[in-house]
């Protein structure tokens, strides 16, 4: 089930590696920050509404339902998190549309809260597309897959009814996380699910891993500045990356 | 399925599952993609369940017709206490990987997030929940089922030899009472909507088949497992599975290869924490391919290749108890090394020696113990027991 995202980050290593070895240690950060490994997201399904309504003129709602990673407190506030970023990158590129990034996440949600959210406050935005980051909270207190797949299940099918075009978002990935919080079922979940129901994953912990491995995000930056430095980076990488994930060809 | 002599298919296959679970528990490896669960709706734990069922059910049910239900349900719960002193282990690990990287992780960007876990904000309730099994983190959920299972053998095995129809149907009962409304199952801390994460009222259902299985097979054999149509039914199902579950498993990596069954259709049949029904169906049918098709003196269960699987099914608790551990090192070494495939692949063959090793070494154990007699008159310990 892991294959593909499997293979993808064999290639970007290979890529990766490559890169560093071509541009000399001097060039090579520089190159690479922000970059995404080649074929990221090659197979996931496109977003033809999104994209057509990023081309126009009209008023475009992205909604967005996450945890503290998306609200960037680790950043210092919303303005630095990857969907203001995103917001920013996207108003860049289509000056034409009236792009509006909403960002409705709350420290520790589950997907089931998220999931009853989708009727309550995701509707009345009408939104073209809502980017739904989860899995941390599942995986963090291991409560089990099959809970965090029916309320995603539920939370899809009710946005896919209004004709809402549907992103998930994996968790974030840490160096140090891995050996206590055991996060294969969860991000398996979300690979499965967006198979089933043909919905891109943006597979943020495939890429962060990419990156920490690159060696151009030090994620483990312990002084109380530099760390924030580092995420609010990460959420511009991010950021962008999503616009360039949204408006794939 | 034979009886008399040990049977060297389930030592070859339980060793075999042991290996696929901690290949499947290494991080990303490539070689979890060559394992039972991308082939079958049954993995490497449903196997191991059925395999230690049928095993306990063989040897303590020959020792509860020879020494009576006091000796040999003491006998089982020496057993308990060892898987018991084993989870207890694999936790104080855990406090101590956890107490080492928790400075580190507060100073993270994922300190906001891992606030979600509870456990580190109590620590006095979280060891209570440890010792009572009810905390199960990452690596910690397959034992506590299995010390429950293990707890419960010496009850339905002392009523296996007058209802075993009442067993039989209780237990498939339960199950599937499980199936239909998943909130009948055992309360996980931290709560309140915590349950575990292998129920045992469902998975309890596969290990007392198994169980039955072997305590019957000590006795005669059961002649409708012989019959052509079981045998066919079995290819059949295992045939359609595999089929519907490799292109599922290809549509991952080649989008152009569809899917054959959507995933939506079979989730409800799959559930891992209750034991779905694709999953039992799964792991019987390949039980009876097996128990057919390979014979208990098969060529292959003599050579040398077939010894490695073979010593560590033989000391399953030890090697499986191993694994775990080995599965949360190579987390570690993966997390401060990074490196792609050939250092997954490097950590599979490294992990998979080492489990080699140790059960060579306790063979070597065992047999230098027989050799000066000092084994007579103990519990083996060359485990093979359940």
């Amino acid at each position: 089930v892991r294959a593909r995202t499997e293979r993808a980050r064999a290639v970007a290593w290979l890529a990766a590696t490559s890169l560093v070895i071509a541009a000399g240690p001097a060039g090579a950060s520089a190159e690479l920050v922000c970059a995404t490994p080649e074929g990221f997201a090659a197979y996931e399904a496109p977003l033809p509404r999104t994209a057509r309504a990023l081309a126009g003129s009209g008023e475009v709602v992205v909604a967005v339902l996450g945890g503290s990673s998306t609200l960037g407190t680790a950043a210092g506030g919303p303005d630095l998190a990857w969907p203001a970023r995103l917001g920013a990158a996207l108003s860049a590129r289509f000056p034409a549309a009236r792009i509006k990034v909403v960002n409705l996440s709350t420290p520790r949600q589950t997907a089931r809260e998220a999931a009853d959210r989708v009727r309550r406050d995701v509707a009345p935005l009408r939104p073209i597309l809502v980017i739904w980051e989860t899995g941390t909270v599942e995986a963090v207190r291991g409560s089990g897959v099959e809970g965090l797949r029916e309320a995603l299940q539920e939370g899809i099918d009710a946005l896919r009814a209004t004709g809402t075009e549907v992103v998930l978002m994996s968790p974030q990935f840490s160096r140090d996380t891995d050996a206590m919080i055991n996060f294969t079922p969860y991000l398996t979940t979300l690979r499965e699910l967006a198979d089933a129901n043909d919905v891109p994953v943006f597979h943020r912990y495939g890429l962060m891993r990419h990156w920490a491995e690159a060696g151009v995000l030090d994620l483990r930056a312990k002084e109380t500045d530099k760390r924030r430095k580092v995420a609010a980076k990460l959420y511009d990488c991010l950021g962008r990356a999503m616009a360039n994930f949204l408006t794939r060809p | 399925v034979s009886d008399g002599g040990r049977d060297l298919r389930l030592d070859f296959f339980r060793g075999l599952a042991l290996f696929s679970i901690f290949l499947d528990h290494v991080p990303g490896n490539v070689l979890a993609q060559f394992t039972l669960q991308s082939l079958m709706f049954a993995d490497a734990a449903e196997v191991f369940i059925l395999i230690s069922g049928y095993t306990a059910g063989m040897v303590y049910g020959r020792a509860m017709a020879r020494q009576g239900f006091l000796v040999s349900g003491v006998r089982i719960g020496y057993r308990v206490w060892q898987l018991y002193v084993a989870h207890v282990f694999l936790f104080v690990m855990f406090i101590a990987l956890m107490a080492y990287t928790v400075e580190t992780l507060n100073k993270s960007l994922y300190a906001e997030e891992l606030l979600a876990a509870d456990f580190l904000s109590e620590p006095a309730m979280t060891v209570m929940k440890a010792l009572t099994l009810q905390f199960q983190p990452a690596f910690m959920d397959i034992l506590p089922l299995y010390i429950v299972l293990l707890g419960a053998l010496p009850f339905v095995l002392a009523m296996y030899p007058r209802w075993p129809w009442v067993v039989l149907v209780a237990s498939t009962g339960l199950w599937l009472a499980v199936q239909i409304n998943p909130r009948i199952a055992l309360p996980a801390y931290p709560g309140p909507d915590r349950l575990w994460y292998f129920n045992p009222l469902g998975w309890q259902a596969l290990f007392f088949l198994g169980a039955w299985l072997g305590w019957r097979g000590t006795r005669e054999a059961l002649p409708w497992l012989q019959r052509r149509w079981l045998l066919g039914a079995a290819a059949a199902f295992a045939l359609v599975a595999f089929v519907i579950r490799l292109s599922g498993t290809l549509h991952d990596t080649f989008s152009w290869i569809p899917a054959l069954v959507s995933g939506k259709v079979l989730w409800p049949f799959l559930s891992k924490t209750d034991l779905g029904l694709l999953r039992v169906v799964s792991v019987l049918a390949m039980a009876v391919l097996v128990a057919r098709l390979i014979p208990p003196g098969a060529d292959f269960l003599g050579r040398r290749l077939a010894r490695p699987f073979i010593i560590c099914g033989r000391h399953s608790l030890h090697i499986f108890c191993l694994g775990i551990l080995l599965a949360v090192v190579s987390h570690l070494v993966l997390g401060e090394l990074f490196g792609g495939v050939l250092m997954q692949l490097a950590i599979s063959v490294v992990g998979i020696a080492i489990m080699i090793a140790v059960a060579e070494l306790m063979e070597w154990f065992a047999a230098a113990q027989v050799a000066t007699g000092r084994a007579s008159g103990r519990a083996p310990i060359a485990g093979g027991e359940g």
